[in-house]
């Protein structure tokens, strides 16, 4: 059976304000998700909390918004448990590399077979417009009325540095792209990530916003980026906040099995047909 | 001759105390004893002092007991690092190593009767080397306890199978000599355990973190994600090993969030899960809690209890985290908490954990202690066919066509479908929500859905069979304690009864909710009591006042950690209230005015 993107979209109504650039993020999502052609019931949707991190509540399928932060560990609870869903987690800049950022580099490294999608606004959208960690040096928000004293992190090199397997940087403002990137980490066999540029019209800095992006931005494919090379990748990550560039930084040519392949293969060798739970408790036995 | 006989023993690391330890306890349980043993350690990471308190007894042992009958130290300064651990008194046996010197370091105690053992040089005689100590004071005990010893030397060899002839043959020369001189210096007659009969079918041998997570895959736990901790982390150590063989799966995870949010997601998809942790792992945890509360995910999460605040006592027990358990999560979030009070009862109570969780699609806290999780108890077999294994509630059919998770029934309890059961699909979430998951600010939704959440509860105020009652059933005297404190207020009221105090003890393993019905009734005939724990605050006494009218003579017996609490103690206040009655039975002459 073949499914529409009409098919991925829930009932409810999204709250977000006219213009928010995860109105687009989510219509990507829908057009992926019926491209790979999984029954909602298959696929499960985890986010933390932000306003980004509604988004699987707009999404047809077993969805969990979740906690601040918390995003990626109950999203690896439930791939482990049930490798055969497909498992996508959302959330905001705030969500992954704040209060979430540890959590970030072990799902990396423990490569289970998710596909985390960050809406990077440069901003805490969802709490009225305080800084984030992606916020650029000097950003003046209402907690940093002087402007702020940080860099930014960068969530492509942070990512890369970790030793991320496929990492990739989108906006709305090119929806197909956008969507073709969405299809290519649901279809990586791995920890896949995608930095969104999404905007945030309310608080946002006016140099984010779409318009912005469709002058500025620039295709890794059409620059002829060869996507297997992870140190030219780097270079180009670097640029982030600088340049915007979109498409796919680096995709391992030859990825090793995912860690719930490598869970099952271990289950697998170790699963004793014969075992039985009630008598687990004999081992106490005194021999 | 005695029945009951505790021995407690220090020497240096690589002296092989615990496993000398280890060694008696075995030999005493396949002769028919009963036996329960704590191990302590200096504060190096690796290769420090160390010691065992063990307690044998012919009969059902409730607690670890205190006071040595029979102290071995096989050097004065490592001994004397156990002071609290190792407590020497006047009815104490105090065997040393004779080089030493006569004198004894024993500051304002004089034991009842010193022998100076030569166990170095037994050592270095019979098997060439001081590190055969141990083996020597397992010929010596085993000659004054009147241990088999067949069974003790069975130990022997087993343990040095593996090495070489020649160092098998040396510890059998060892042991053999510490016989001989135990047999040419006998102790007193009541050093001696009285004959006991083998038991039908073979004792077990576990600690109660062993317990908690064999007795998780009896109830059918698929899967497991934790953080190092101790004292806890034996839990994910056994689970390692096991949890494997049976279909599922662990994960040690980067921190205590990760652990319980992986536990989350597993539970979500429809598995059996839990986490374990202890002290600053379980502060980590309340917000995960709180969203399994509010979203109606079943987990259990242990907490393996140890002193606090922060890093606090780490090695050591306390109860100290009921308030935490009952109350740490934001918002009224209502969540069980279940105690256990011995190894063997942490089977049960563990199981009961996930019925319960599974049941009522709700966390479950079942809050372990240092004392209970480390220590080896010799029990009676248990027969896992006796406990009865929930599962979640599944839709149905007809549920499914316009499913709604959060459905408000009757009970409470709504179906819960899995990701990958058609139709099923819905948005779990920690904000609050509406039957159909979708989120809301709704006033009346709240409302409708915290009295739901906390509805579903309410049957298990009525499980009586989640408390236990000994003693006299209208006795004037009553005291409450909880986990590994209930065995020293067990064997207090067993000793008061034999004085013909009449009294009697509760012991709730559900914490939380309170079951005010439970506590009226036992208290109904109360005039005075004791709810004993090891706490500063005393925390139990406290939340119990806060559901509970009490006799107003109930009074709290807590004190920190690490201080324990003894039968001594309990028996001193019983008394005096016992005293305090009499006195008010006399009436009191009007005092005249002169
Ligand atoms: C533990 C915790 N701390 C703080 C918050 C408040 N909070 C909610 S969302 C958020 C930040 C949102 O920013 P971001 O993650 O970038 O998402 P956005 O709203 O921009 O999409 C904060 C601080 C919270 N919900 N939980
Ligand atoms: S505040 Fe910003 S991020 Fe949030 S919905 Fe509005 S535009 Fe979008
Ligand atoms: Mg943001």
């Amino acid at each position: 059976m073949a499914y529409t993107p009409q098919d991925y979209k829930s009932e409810l109504k999204p709250i977000w304000c006219p213009g928010c650039g995860d109105y687009g993020v989510v219509q990507a999502i829908y057009r992926a998700l019926a491209t790979i052609g999984r029954p909602p019931h298959e696929i499960a949707f985890v986010s933390g909390i932000g306003c980004s991190s509604r988004i699987p509540g707009y999404t047809t399928a077993y969805g969990f918004n979740s906690v601040h932060g918390r995003a990626l560990p109950i999203a690896q609870g439930i791939k482990i448990a049930r490798p055969e869903l497909l498992v996508l987690v959302a959330g905001g800049d705030g969500d992954g590399f704040s209060i979430g950022g540890g959590h970030v580099a072990h799902a990396i490294r423990r490569n289970v077979d998710l596909t985390y999608i960050v809406m990077d606004n440069q901003v805490y959208g969802l709490t009225k417009g305080q800084l984030s960690p992606t916020s650029p040096r000097g950003f003046r928000t209402v907690s940093s009325p002087e402007g702020s004293l940080e860099d930014p992190v960068n969530p492509l090199m942070y990512v890369l540095g970790y030793g991320g397997r496929f990492v990739a940087q989108g906006t709305p403002a090119d929806l197909s792209g956008l969507t073709q990137l969405v299809v290519e980490g649901l279809r990586y066999p791995g920890f896949a990530f995608i930095n969104v540029q999404s905007p945030c019209v309310t608080y946002g800095s006016p140099d984010a916003q779409l318009k912005a992006h469709k002058s500025s931005m620039k295709n890794l494919a059409s620059l002829g980026h060869d996507e297997g090379n992870r140190l030219r990748a780097m270079e180009l990550a670097a640029e982030y906040g600088r340049s915007l560039y979109t498409g796919i930084f680096y995709r391992d040519p030859e990825p090793p099995p995912a860690y719930e392949a490598l869970v099952a293969e271990r289950r697998r060798a170790l699963t004793d047909p014969g075992a039985s739970r009630e008598r687990v408790l004999e081992k106490f036995a005194l021999r | 001759m005695t029945t009951d006989l505790v021995i407690g023993m220090a020497g240096a690391g690589g002296d092989g105390v615990i496993a000398a330890g280890e060694a008696l306890m075995t030999a005493a349980a396949r002769s028919g004893y009963r036996a329960m043993m704590t191990k302590s350690y200096g504060p190096q990471i690796r290769g420090g002092e160390s010691s065992f308190h063990l307690r044998i007894a012919t009969g059902e042992i409730f607690n670890a007991g205190t006071m040595l009958d029979i102290a071995v130290a096989l050097n004065w300064d490592d001994f004397l690092r156990f002071g609290a651990e190792l407590p020497v008194g006047g009815r104490t046996t105090v065997v040393h190593d004779g080089a030493e010197g006569a004198a004894l370091p024993l500051e304002g105690v004089s034991p009842a009767d010193a022998v100076a053992a030569p166990i170095a040089e037994m050592a270095r005689t019979s098997a060439g080397t001081e590190k055969a100590k141990n083996t020597v004071v397992l010929g010596l005990l085993a000659g004054w306890l009147g241990l088999s010893a067949d069974s003790l030397l069975a130990g022997v060899r087993k343990r040095f199978a593996r090495k070489s002839p020649e160092v098998l043959a040396g510890n059998e020369r060892a042991f053999a000599a510490g016989l001989a001189f135990a047999q040419a210096h006998p102790l007193r007659t009541d050093r001696r355990l009285c004959e006991t009969a083998p038991p039908p079918s073979p004792r077990w041998l576990v600690d109660g973190n062993e317990m908690c997570a064999a007795a998780a895959l009896v109830a059918g736990c698929e899967f497991f994600g934790g953080y190092p901790i101790t004292p806890s982390s034996e839990i994910m150590h056994f689970l390692g090993r096991e949890i494997w063989r049976h279909g599922g799966t662990v994960l040690q995870a980067e921190d205590e969030i990760a652990g319980i949010g992986a536990v989350i997601g597993a539970s979500f998809a429809g598995r059996k899960a839990m986490t374990a942790t202890s002290g600053p792992g379980m502060s980590l945890k309340s917000e995960m809690l709180g969203l399994a509360t509010i979203a109606e995910v079943p987990l259990v999460c242990v907490n393996v209890q140890r002193g606090g605040p922060s890093t606090g006592l780490p090695t050591k027990s306390e109860q100290s985290d009921l308030f935490q358990a009952a109350f740490s999560a934001h918002g009224d979030a209502v969540r069980p908490v279940l105690a256990p009070i011995s190894v063997a009862d942490t089977c049960r109570i563990t199981i009961e954990a996930f019925n319960i969780a599974e049941q009522f699609q709700t966390p479950v806290i079942l809050l372990s202690d240092a004392d209970i999780a480390q220590r080896k108890e010799v029990i009676d077999p248990i027969d896992p066919r006796a406990f009865t294994i929930v599962d979640r509630r599944l839709p149905n059919e007809r549920e499914l066509e316009h499913y709604a998770r959060f459905q408000i029934t009757e009970s409470g309890v709504s179906p819960i479908s899995y990701p990958g059961l058609e139709g099923g699909n819905f948005l779990a979430s920690g904000i609050e929500h509406n039957e159909r998951g979708a989120p809301t600010a709704s006033g009346e939704v709240h409302a409708q859905m915290n009295e739901k959440r906390i509805r579903k509860l309410a049957p298990l105020k009525a499980r009586r069979d989640l408390f236990s009652i000994e003693g006299d059933r209208d006795a004037p005297i009553g005291l409450v304690s909880w986990g590994s404190v209930a065995g020293v207020a067990s064997e207090a009221t067993a000793v008061a009864r034999r004085e013909g105090i009449q009294m009697k003890l509760l012991v709730p393993r559900l914490l939380y909710p309170i079951s005010e019905e439970v506590y009226e009734d036992f208290f109904a005939s109360v005039r005075a009591g004791l709810v004993i724990e090891q706490s500063h605050q005393g925390q139990l006494f406290r939340i119990i006042r806060m559901f509970v009218d009490v006799p107003r003579g109930l009074e709290s017996l807590a004190r920190s950690g690490s201080n324990p609490i003894t039968v001594h103690d309990v028996l001193d206040r019983v008394r005096q209230m016992v005293v305090a009655f009499q006195r008010q039975r006399v009436p009191q002459e009007e005092p005249t005015l002169g």
